[in-house]
């Protein structure tokens, strides 16, 4: 199972259209959360938004998320320590207000478990090879302990 | 009135702000943590998901004029809430907290957003000029001095 997110503030007809046909086209069951797009999927069941609930048990039923570029799903990805594939918006096609999820794909890149493509073909080579995409050997949380302990010591000291 | 040592935490809405309140929500048993982000309206705090948030006025570089506004307002939360530290994930109104806390002798902390990968942000290093504590979310951009890696929020 994959699960394609977009988030709640714009639609990404491009994404979902994206990954709708590759799963058609590789037999591949999914579910696809597609906001106010206009593009509505042949292949994969989908919604246009889901409660938080709903929205989490659609990730842990999956073994791979695709998301737009944005914070929230990583984060909820690597939490839930599934893979997750993000694409960027474009400015340039109506997508977004400016190209800001360009620049997110560089540091979000670095991240373990998470995985960038800004163009179809880069998606599809990762799907491609979507058996061999990791999850984040360690939970996010120990990077971030580590941080708020400190924080914490600092406005102590 | 809980006896917790009161933190202001003030950032930017989007990313910044899932930032602060993913390291607040660790911090939350350990303070009393009010909060500040940009919003429509100046005013007394409202309550956002249990959380005390001030709206005060957004200020960028494109709109140097409203950091009179924003200063002002900032003020007033300081003035009013009397934090004994405060801590910001940035933008601009971030580091404008961190000027004036830094001034009324408030510990001040500053955590550059982990989407500045390649340099410290922009109000990241007007920031540093005043802040007692800076940290980056990258190895590679701390300095082991004034700028310092201790962990991230991912």
């Amino acid at each position: 199972m994959i699960f394609v997110a977009v988030g709640t503030q714009f639609p990404f007809d491009r994404l979902i259209r994206y990954v709708d046909e590759w799963a058609g086209n590789h037999a591949v069951a999914g579910f696809a959360q597609i906001a106010g797009g206009a593009y509505q999927p042949q292949h994969v069941r989908w919604e246009r938004f889901m409660s938080t609930d709903a929205f989490n048990q659609h990730l842990q039923a999956a073994s791979l998320i695709i998301s737009h570029a944005g914070m929230g799903n990583i984060i909820t990805a690597l939490e839930n320590r599934k893979p997750i594939i993000v694409m960027n918006r474009q400015h340039a096609l109506g997508e977004h207000r400016n190209d800001h999820q360009l620049d997110g794909l560089e540091w979000m890149g670095k991240l373990p478990g998470v995985y960038t493509a800004s163009t179809q073909e880069e998606l599809y080579a990762l799907l491609e090879q979507r058996h061999e995409l990791q999850a984040a050997s360690a939970a996010p949380g120990s990077r971030k302990q580590s941080l708020v302990d400190f924080i914490d010591q600092a406005i102590r000291a | 009135m809980s006896g917790k040592p009161k933190l202001l935490a003030i950032s930017s809405p989007g990313g910044h702000w899932i930032q602060l309140t993913r390291l607040c929500k660790d911090l939350e048993n350990r303070y009393n943590i009010v909060y500040a982000m940009p919003g429509d309206l100046f005013g007394t705090a409202s309550t956002l998901k249990g959380k005390k948030v001030y709206s005060v006025t957004d200020v960028s570089a494109d709109d140097k004029w409203r950091l009179i506004p924003c200063s002002l307002q900032v003020l007033y939360v300081l003035l009013r809430e009397r934090p004994k530290a405060i801590l910001s994930t940035g933008a601009a109104p971030g580091a404008v907290a961190i000027w004036l806390g830094s001034l009324l002798g408030i510990r001040t902390i500053w955590v550059d957003s982990i989407a500045n990968v390649k340099q410290i942000s922009r109000a990241g290093r007007l920031a540093q000029k005043r802040a007692d504590i800076f940290l980056t979310q990258w190895e590679h951009l701390s300095n082991g001095q004034n700028i310092l890696f201790k962990g991230a929020v991912l």
